[in-house]
């Protein structure tokens, strides 16, 4: 069993609703809702969920740039949901963050070699000559050229772009690095270019992901756990086979069947699952959600699988569970 | 060896050849060539600030200011006075001269003020936001609540040792306050961007963040701001020179040479005290402001290519 390198506990970021004629505080968004996740060393956890469930949220709580509202994030021992002791332990030398829009990440004004070793100069003291060379291996590792030293953002094509934020992030050996839905903004063919690029460097330098996306088929792909989020909860937590092979909750089922099949011989088969499990959708949504919407408290399945299942839920799964052992 | 050498002289020729990510200075620059009213409005300030500080480098300020009674209210072009002379007998063309420079002087030392002073509260108020956004805000409304002009003359008038330098501080009191809301918006929009938290991911201070990631992005928005306070500050120093209360009488400015407009005799039968610095003052705004627009066009072609 890996080493754990992050433990994420009963996490809660909320944002105050303000209304009314005295602008006091009358509701909250609760944007990540009590999640736990544990990252191992060198593992890629997926974190998966359709839009605004809270899943960029918990990864921008983790890295330390979200203010959370409560609950613990563990790192060597440490609850770096605090400023001071995040620079006491230098938390963001070791945890990094690759962002969605490689446009907007990147400064326009700052050439490539000064965002490449912003990080480098923060938290190394390295000479000018040894921090150009450092630059030029990062450069190396994302397979770009020595010349985009001195270029600027705008120069590049987006998968480039993408390259050298992976490049940035990794500048200082991070251990573990955030993944905000790095491939969303490019192509296919671009995709796979940077997540193999991703994958390189995690089994060179055993950096552990956590991969924030709503693609399940990238995320099949990299990760060996994964978690599903709805509505700032989590649905389904556990291993690659346990949620793409058994999934339990009706929004897991709901969102694997969203997945498009290219098989044409099976299309009506496939078409008559997708339409069961809508309708299994419609017909048991009370049963899932609770009368706020909101899915309930996680319960052990088996070994590693984790489920929002309804209290009386729990022993009729079970048996299922013997039946499919 | 060799090699290393080779290395080094490699990269520093790829060093030379530096490209921006637009060259903002072209934009500029052809944005003012390509529009007729801006290229005479920018020959215009050329014009200007040569004959201003060109002419006063030949002056004495002490010579200028002196007092002759016999030479009082010549006219155009009597007696060698091309603006003829005031009732001091002081030749108009060297006021003009020494008044046009005293003016754009405070002008630009009050932008100067204004500007930094601006943009540091703006920077601080807009990267902190919350708290720290809403005190220095409802100071900065305080400050616009109170009415200017009156304060600024009972200040004029109880300051010991009153001096150019006195009035740029008067006037900058109350100026800065606008700029500091202009720019607090810029600094809002530009914090909330990917790229400061992947500074702050990086471990950059606030400090470092503001100053060079963010700065660096609202520079346009200096510039054009810069351009466009320059003229207003040169209007806000002749007003108090005009009623008075602006610079002290040993230095000549274009708002004591307006000023010579409060008599009515001075007005219908002595065009030349007042003309020629009511007309320099208006070229002078003009032109500013139609180089300025020039310049926020620039700003903004340059916005919709990113």
């Amino acid at each position: 069993m890996a080493k754990e390198i992050i433990q994420v506990k009963n996490l809660k970021v909320h944002y105050p609703i303000r209304s009314g004629f005295w602008n006091r505080v009358t509701d909250y968004v609760r944007a990540v809702d009590d999640v736990s996740i544990t990252i191992n060393e060198g593992e890629t956890y997926g974190l998966i969920g359709e839009s605004g469930s809270g899943k960029s949220t918990t990864g921008k709580a983790i890295v330390g740039v979200e203010p959370i509202t409560s609950g613990q994030i563990i790192y060597q021992g440490v609850n770096i949901t605090t400023a001071k002791n995040r620079r006491k332990l230098n938390y963001n030398k070791d945890v990094q963050m690759i962002f969605q829009d490689s446009m907007s990440s990147l400064n326009p004004r700052k050439r490539i070699e000064d965002i490449i070793a912003e990080p480098i100069r923060n938290f190394e003291n390295l000479t000018t000559d040894q921090e150009r060379e450092r630059v030029q291996e990062l450069l190396d590792i994302v397979g770009m050229p020595s010349d985009s030293l001195y270029k600027y953002p705008h120069e590049f094509s987006g998968g480039q772009r993408q390259r050298i934020g992976v490049a940035r992030a990794v500048a200082t050996n991070p251990r573990l690095i955030v993944a905000d839905e790095p491939t969303s903004a490019l192509d296919l063919s671009v995709q796979a270019q940077v997540l193999n690029f991703m994958k390189h460097i995690q089994q060179q330098y055993d950096i552990a992901y956590l991969f924030i996306s709503h693609d399940l088929g990238v995320v099949k792909h990299m990760s060996e756990n994964l978690a599903i989020m709805h509505r700032g909860r989590l649905v389904e937590i556990g291993s690659r086979d346990d949620i793409y092979n058994h999934p339990m909750h009706i929004y897991t089922k709901r969102l694997l069947s969203a997945i498009p099949l290219v098989d044409v011989e099976h299309r009506e088969e496939n078409k008559k699952h997708r339409q069961e499990v809508e309708q299994e959708f419609q017909n048991d949504q009370s049963k899932w959600y609770d009368d706020k919407g909101r899915v309930y408290p996680l319960q052990q399945v088996s070994g590693k699988h984790w489920v929002a299942l309804p209290k009386d839920e729990l022993k009729q799964e079970e048996i299922k569970e013997k039946g499919r052992d | 060896m060799s090699e290393k050498k080779e290395n080094t002289s490699a990269k520093e020729a790829k060093k030379k050849k530096i490209s921006s990510p637009t060259s903002s200075f072209k934009v500029v620059v052809r944005e003012i060539v390509k529009d007729k009213v801006a290229l005479t409005a920018f020959i215009v300030i050329v014009l200007v600030l040569l004959f201003t500080f060109g002419g006063s480098l030949f002056l004495n300020a002490e010579k200028v200011t002196e007092t002759n009674i016999i030479d009082a209210y010549y006219g155009w072009g009597m007696n060698g006075h091309i603006f003829g002379t005031d009732d001091g007998g002081r030749d108009i063309l060297n006021l003009l001269m020494m008044g046009g420079r005293n003016s754009i002087l405070i002008g630009l030392g009050v932008t100067a003020v204004c500007e930094i002073v601006g943009l540091l509260v703006g920077l601080v108020s807009g990267y902190y936001g919350g708290n720290v956004d809403a005190v220095i805000m409802r100071i900065v409304d305080f400050i616009q609540v109170l009415p200017a002009m009156p304060i600024e003359i009972v200040l004029v008038s109880v300051i010991p040792n009153y001096n150019p330098l006195s009035l740029v501080g008067i006037i900058s009191l109350f100026g800065w306050t606008g700029t500091s809301r202009y720019f607090r918006a810029f600094v809002l929009s530009q914090r909330g961007r990917d790229y400061v938290l992947a500074s702050k991911t990086s471990g950059s201070s606030d400090f470092k963040i503001m100053f060079r990631e963010v700065l660096p992005n609202i520079t346009s928005m200096i510039i054009i701001d810069v351009v466009l306070q320059i003229a207003s500050n040169i209007g806000i120093e002749t007003t108090l020179s005009f009623i008075g209360y602006g610079l002290p009488s040993t230095v000549p400015s274009l708002g004591t040479l307006i000023g010579f407009a409060n008599d009515p005799v001075n007005v219908v039968s002595r065009p030349w005290l007042w003309l020629p610095a009511t007309v320099m003052l208006l070229a002078i705004s003009l032109s500013v402001n139609y180089v300025g627009r020039a310049f926020q066009r620039a700003a903004d072609a340059r916005q919709r290519e990113n």
